[in-house]
């Protein structure tokens, strides 16, 4: 294995279903999938089909009323789905960053963006320890502590087991400054200084962008975070996270129902449906030639306006209960392919070649 | 030539903004600023702007849900824009519209049936209440329901169903032309194309004229015949569709396009990505009220706002300049494999 194909985030098989009056929803059934180093993921799928409660496992945010049934998300060797919540709030913190698509409900409305920021920083040292590593604390600050220490890290651990708390806000208000001007926020002074409400969305949006990148993780995850924009917006914030993948992000799980997003943004994609990974390949591949017959009919339902359209193929039916979901393959009741054993066996994703897999019975054994 | 079925001439609306003690008005929301566009016989006309660009609004004055400030609106040779009473009823009859939510916009409290026979009592187009019922059950069909589903409610079903109701509701009055606000943003892409085939099938069968409003260019892009796109209360551009999508002459139109992420990994494009946010429509800018954002504007543009003028025959563009742009989404010449 190449040193770029190194695995960040393993999900094997997760199972997991919702508690509620009417019964079990089984929304995740065996959701499996790697994200490499430095990769941009993208997890598509229509609403209900599992992708935000697969963001939310790993980030261990779930609902009171979900519970795991089965499987693991290892996280650099580590599983991290049953670990203590202090733990996971330190996972949280340095490790994976995830960022919602309505801001104004994740922001606090009565703390002003400064406050919430500059709190990122305050709550742990060790990452005001790491950013000064890597070159980016304030200049002023770190050269007088240099002076009597060996190497930035000492000067830098030194300085913020020392700081006291007026020094520290002062440390976290010029990092917080340095964040906002890398999500590209014009006047970072000011903005440090109002409330949510005061900020339009794409700004909001960028407020939260800058939150996760406060953290420097290892796996930043975006749910739907531009679906809430308009299209000149929503182009700002894509452009945004184009530039602050290459060096800031690490990696990347983008979370949409919007295809086109993914093919902005993403080297992978892996497809949803009811709970089910249904397909994963490269973009390119995948939009070419796409195999899962999901996949296809979503394919030829958009509108897309670099092509003739005369008319749009629709999937008959609609996305199923998944308190009752259908037996075999999830998909079998819409399939035009459907044949006996779609019925009666789950499908599991099996390798096609071209680093493409789909979870279908036309592409296994036994086909007819 | 096809018949005009709506003109809009000079359409104003501006809502006060009233505050202070006295409750006196201290400004305006110039949600739609002076609208000129006409819609013929048997089109669609897409409508296509960002939030805050007044294009909701423009529906809602044509059917008189709300009352223009200023500006006529003209149907069929007719000016309504003063209609009362008797007269306003017999011309709504030939107004159609489904909104956006289809949760918010039918009764939970109400039966489909009641929901489909209520317009047609109300504008006397059904002499008993049984001719009522035939003619529901015809349109549920006619959207892809059955008969049985007129008995039930609208929590029973998803929101797909719900709108196909909401469409049926549209057509109780035999209207000739439908506002469509939306139609398909509350829905799943796989859903949303249904409602899409079902809407151009209605229209062939029916002869009806559409005026469909929507933020998402690839489903304007899909459904309409002419285009016109609006930016902060004013339009910008309309044309033919291939026009505006191939070969627009206005730079917002330009960036627009050019801005919107499209499903296909090997397309090739120059995306152009305008700066900034989109102004208050409280305080437009002075002159052009795209400069604030526009990569061409000049000091010429703070100055002297610029006209929509007809750059050829049904081709208005509200800009300065002929900016000699590119085409910001070529036709991809193969279509995949499916």
């Amino acid at each position: 294995m190449s040193k770029n194909e190194e695995v960040l985030l393993t999900v094997s098989n997760l199972k997991l279903n919702f508690h509620t009056y009417a019964g079990d929803v089984k929304a995740l059934d065996g959701v499996s999938f790697r994200i490499k180093k430095g990769e941009a993921l993208g997890l598509v799928g229509e609403s209900g089909c599992g992708k935000s409660v697969t963001a939310l496992a790993i980030v261990g945010l779930l609902p009171e009323n979900a519970s795991v049934i089965d499987g693991e998300i290892v996280l650099e060797g580590k599983n991290i789905i049953k670990v203590a919540h202090d733990e996971m709030r330190k996972i949280r913190a340095n490790r994976i960053a995830m960022v919602f698509q309505d801001p104004t409900t994740f922001l606090n409305p009565v703390l002003t963006i400064g406050e919430q920021l500059e709190e990122v920083f305050l709550l742990n040292p060790e990452r005001l320890a790491r950013v000064a590593t890597e070159g980016r604390i304030p200049e002023g600050l770190l050269e007088v502590k240099e002076e009597a220490t060996h190497t930035k890290q000492d000067a830098f651990e030194a300085a913020s087991a020392k700081l006291s708390g007026s020094q520290a806000k002062k440390v976290a208000r010029e990092l917080s400054i340095d964040v906002l001007k890398q999500v590209r926020l014009p006047d970072p002074e000011r903005i440090l200084k109002q409330y949510p409400h005061e900020l339009s969305g794409g700004m909001r949006q960028r407020s939260m962008i800058a939150m996760a990148l406060a953290r420097n993780p290892d796996l930043f995850i975006a749910d739907e975070i531009t679906t809430a924009l308009d299209v000149t917006i929503q182009a700002q914030i894509l452009e945004l996270l184009r530039e602050l993948k290459k060096e800031l992000l690490g990696s990347t799980l983008l979370i949409t129902h919007d295809l086109g997003v993914v093919a902005e943004l993403c080297d992978r994609v892996a497809v949803m449906y009811a709970g089910n990974i249904v397909e994963v390949a490269y973009v390119n591949e995948l939009y070419a030639n796409p195999l899962h017959p999901y996949t296809q009919g979503l394919m030829r339902a958009i509108p897309m306006i670099d092509r003739k359209m005369d008319r749009l193929e629709t999937i008959p039916g609609s996305v199923p209960d998944l308190i009752y979901p259908p037996s075999g393959c999830r998909f079998h009741p819409r399939c035009p392919f459907a044949f006996e054993k779609c019925k009666l066996v789950k499908p599991e994703l099996i390798d096609a070649g071209k680093n493409h897999s789909v979870a279908c019975h036309l592409y296994g054994e036994g086909k007819p | 030539m096809t018949e005009t079925v709506l003109q809009l001439r000079e359409l104003k609306k501006w809502f006060p903004i009233s505050g202070g003690v006295l409750g006196r008005v201290r400004g305006y929301v110039r949600a739609i600023d002076g609208v000129d566009l006409e819609i013929k016989e048997g089109e669609t006309f897409g409508l296509v702007g960002e939030s805050g660009s007044g294009k909701t609004t423009v529906g809602r004055c044509i059917l008189r849900l709300i009352e223009p400030t200023a500006g006529q609106i003209v149907y069929r040779g007719q000016n309504i824009t003063k209609l009362k009473s008797e007269a306003l009823r017999r011309i709504r009859r030939k107004f159609g519209v489904v909104f956006q939510d289809p949760y918010a916009s039918l009764d939970p409290r109400q039966t489909i049936k009641s929901a489909l026979t209520e317009p047609m009592k109300y504008h006397r187009i059904v002499g008993s209440d049984e001719e009522a019922v035939e003619r529901a059950k015809d349109l549920i069909k006619r959207v892809g329901l059955n008969e049985d589903h007129l008995y039930r409610f609208p929590h029973e079903f998803s929101g797909g169903q719900r709108q196909r109701i909401a469409v049926a509701r549209a057509l109780t009055t035999d209207p000739d032309f439908i506002v469509l606000d939306e139609p398909t943003s509350f829905l799943d892409v796989s859903v949303q194309a249904q409602i899409l085939n079902l809407l151009s099938d209605l229209q062939k069968e029916l002869n009806l004229t559409y005026l469909f409003i929507s933020h998402n260019l690839s489903v304007i892009e899909h459904m309409s015949n002419r285009v016109g796109v609006m930016y902060l209360g004013a339009l910008m551009e309309a044309a033919d569709k291939d026009i505006v999508y191939r070969k627009p002459e206005h730079p917002y139109t330009h960036a627009l396009i050019s801005a919107l992420p499209i499903p296909n990994p090997a397309l090739e494009r120059e995306r152009v990505v305008l700066a900034g946010d989109i102004p208050s429509p409280v305080n437009i800018p002075s002159g052009c009220r795209f400069r604030t954002r526009c990569p061409h504007a000049n000091q010429y543009c703070t100055e002297k706002e610029p006209a929509l003028i007809e750059r050829q025959p049904g081709h208005p563009v509200s800009c300065h300049y002929d900016l000699k742009l590119s085409t910001p989404i070529p036709l991809a010449e193969t279509v995949p494999k499916t």
